[in-house]
């Protein structure tokens, strides 16, 4: 069973990728363009779907439909693939979606404060990272200059100038 | 200058615990060398030829004597006694110990220092002029500004895995001493019709393998919006640069490919539709960061150093000095110095522990404690009484940085080359002493006026080769070190890209060469104030060829 972190927690994933198979009990995430063609047939009227975005897919056509959403996942197929962090910051910032906002992929503990401070509260890392010492690492920093999307952490900002 | 706070320094002091947790990881067999690549780059850190290198942030070449003694001290503790200034005024150690570097960040931490994003694929530090607050014809000083993108830049974490490096430079005069046009983004501040302060933005330069010059994409942007704007341009850069092909992977290569009014379309929207929710520059921000770059309390002082070129001192050595490494001052009765590290026979931007302590010395004594940093490699005492100047001129002499060069053909600027680079094809600093030697004749080298020669050991082109009024760069062909020449290049507005001349030259010739081009440039110039640039820009390359190549001295 696959372990995420959640918040600050680590928990076992109850979602379902595309292409993985689902069991009773578990929830699927549908591709991209699963999703927007039920959305738009009015399939999820429901909502609490769950949607995989990669680098290239735009949130324009996303947008839309947000409400339909309580999970988007967003992958980070390579080492060094930041296109995620603004995905992440767009989806928080310009659209206000508030559901739980998912990094997938090739990512480790360093780059969780990142992650965090782009409104990510949920992360699957790589398989081989101690979640305990991922979770710790949200904790790296307790300052920032800039504004940011974060849920899952607290910081120290300088008070703007009166 | 800028001085932290508890935030900043909080930073600081956080990311040197995460540096050193993540080098234990590394030596621990816990991270790959993969994965620890892009962590130590953003630290400064490459694993070198002969060591690892360590590139520390100079923030828009500002550097106070706490700071520049503890650059000192680290030479002295955790190197071999020197460091090396860069084309991009930061500063870098050769020899650094991988185990001991945590331990030199939390030493730079103490005098508010850092090496954050000094490399990797993120915003690098802010360029900016180096005699910004003192140049005579600057129109408003741009190191607030600097210091404002600085903080927004600093572990911003959108743009934090970029498809590549990101440059961005400051000017806020008109003879652009930060080379804009050869940066990712070129800020210009400038005042718009009602006397309010906005800027110029441009985007899209970059030298390397495809030197392309910045173009501009907004006349001119309201204070307010500078860091929104600048946003903007990351977001649509962060989102659709390439990541499939590292040598099309900077912007300059998405600009072009969408041509400059696609891009600046796609900024503006994404501009637009962000504006209301992204970072606002407010009045209070800049007037509360303006304050920490006051001028120094200068005394009225009298102008007292005669008009350069005019009448004598009655000490050659001074004059020639006075002429070349001084320049005018805003304030009258101070002049700005600048400390030349183009001793010939050293290597250019180098200096020892002992010298940096001198400097810092006389800088306390003459210049407010302040020390300027410039992207030609050379430091800059900002603000120095005439009526000190014999006596700096007296002490740099004596320390070996006096060389009364600046701005002059053996004021070369290199990168470290072969002897320290694993990037490199050629020795760059070896080349560098041939030509110092060649041109050694001080009356020769003043007559042939201003000439900017810049040389990269390879096509990454640290050295800016492309706009040296001649450019040198080192190729490899079988295995031996070539070097293919350019002219025409110019890093000042209108920038220009230099042309190839033909075939490269062999090492041993690399002199012979830039000695033939200046007999055609003595030639053909029509008055004594024609410069070398000039004459290339009048004539075009063919009487520069004919001569280089009119024998088979220099093989093709």
């Amino acid at each position: 069973m696959r372990q995420i972190i959640f918040r600050r927690e680590p928990v076992e994933d109850t979602a379902r990728y595309p292409g993985e198979e689902a069991e009773p009990g578990t929830r699927p995430v549908l591709t991209s363009s699963q999703f927007l063609a039920a959305a738009s047939a009015g399939e999820l009227a429901g909502g609490g779907a769950a949607v995989l975005i990669g680098p290239t897919d735009e949130l324009a056509s996303l947008a839309p439909h947000l409400a339909l959403l309580s999970l988007i996942v967003v992958d980070f197929p390579k080492l060094g693939d930041g296109r995620g962090f603004s995905q992440a910051r767009m989806l928080r910032q310009r659209y206000f979606y508030s559901g739980e906002l998912r990094a997938r992929g090739v990512l480790k503990r360093d780059q969780m404060f990142f992650l965090a401070r782009c409104g990510f509260d949920s992360f699957d890392l790589d398989p081989n990272e101690d979640l305990r010492a991922a979770i710790a690492a949200l904790d790296t920093f307790s300052v920032a200059y800039q504004e940011g999307s974060e849920t899952v952490i607290q910081l120290q900002r300088r008070a703007p100038a009166a | 200058m800028y001085r932290y706070d508890q935030i900043d320094q909080t930073l600081v002091d956080e990311r040197v615990a995460q540096f050193r947790d993540q080098t234990r990881r590394f030596l621990a067999g816990e991270l790959s060398e993969d994965e620890f690549r892009p962590l130590r780059l953003r630290n400064g850190l490459y694993i070198q030829r002969h060591a690892p290198m360590l590139r520390i942030s100079i923030p828009y070449g500002l550097l106070s004597t706490v700071q520049l003694r503890k650059l000192a001290h680290i030479a002295r503790t955790y190197d071999h006694g020197y460091a090396h200034f860069t084309t991009r005024q930061n500063v870098q150690y050769n020899w650094p110990a991988l185990e001991r570097v945590p331990d030199i960040l939390a030493e730079l931490a103490t005098v508010q220092m850092h090496a954050i994003q000094t490399s990797g694929n993120s915003i690098r530090n802010i360029t900016a002029d180096p005699l910004a607050g003192v140049a005579p014809d600057e129109l408003i000083d741009p190191r607030p500004y600097c210091e404002l993108i600085r903080q927004w830049v600093a572990l911003n974490p959108e743009f934090s895995y970029l498809p590549r490096k990101f440059k961005i430079a400051l000017t806020a005069s008109p003879a652009d001493r930060a080379a804009l046009e050869i940066h990712d983004v070129g800020v210009r501040l400038k005042r718009g019709p009602q006397g309010d302060i906005g800027f110029e933005i441009l985007a899209g330069g970059g030298l390397g393998r495809t030197p392309i010059l910045a173009k501009p994409i907004r006349a001119f942007l309201p204070q307010g919006d500078l860091l929104a704007y600048l946003e903007a341009i990351l977001r649509v850069y962060n989102r659709y640069g390439r990541r499939d092909n590292i040598h099309k992977a900077r912007i300059k290569i998405l600009v072009r490919s969408l041509g400059v009014e696609e891009f600046t379309r796609q900024v503006e929207q994404e501009f637009e539709a962000s504006r209301e929710f992204g970072p606002h520059l407010s009045q209070q921000e800049v007037a509360r960061m303006s304050a920490f770059f006051v001028p120094p309390p200068y005394q009225t002082l009298p102008d007292t150093v005669p008009p350069i070129g005019g009448r004598s001192t009655g000490d050659p050595g001074y004059d020639a000095w006075l002429r070349y490494n001084t320049r005018g001052h805003k304030m009258p009765g101070y002049r700005i110095v600048y400390v030349s590290l183009k001793k010939h026979g050293e290597p250019p931007g180098d200096i020892t522990a002992e010298q940096m302590e001198a400097v810092a010395q006389l800088a306390d004594r003459v210049s407010f404690g302040m020390l300027r940093v410039t992207h030609d490699q050379n430091l800059v005492l900002p603000d120095v009484p005439q009526r000190e100047l014999l006596a700096v001129w007296r002490e740099l002499e004596r320390l070996g940085l006096a060389m009364p060069n600046i701005g002059t053909l053996t004021d070369l600027i290199c990168c470290p080359g072969l002897d320290f680079c694993s990037l490199a094809n050629a020795g760059s600093i070896g080349v560098a002493k041939q030509i110092q030697a060649r041109f050694d004749d001080m009356d020769y080298l003043y007559d042939l006026g201003p000439i900017e020669i810049k040389m990269s050991g390879c096509m990454n082109a640290c050295g800016h080769h492309h706009i040296g009024h001649i450019g040198i760069l080192g190729v490899d062909k079988h295995g031996k070190e070539w070097y293919q020449i350019t002219i025409g290049g110019s890093s000042t507005s209108p920038a220009a890209l230099g042309e190839v001349i033909g075939p490269s030259v062999p090492k041993e010739q690399v002199a012979e060469t830039i000695e033939r081009l200046i007999e055609v440039y003595l030639r053909e110039r029509e008055a004594d104030d024609e410069r070398f640039l000039d004459v290339v820009r009048r004539l075009g390359v063919e009487p520069f060829q004919e001569r280089v190549y009119e024998t088979n001295h220099i093989p093709a």
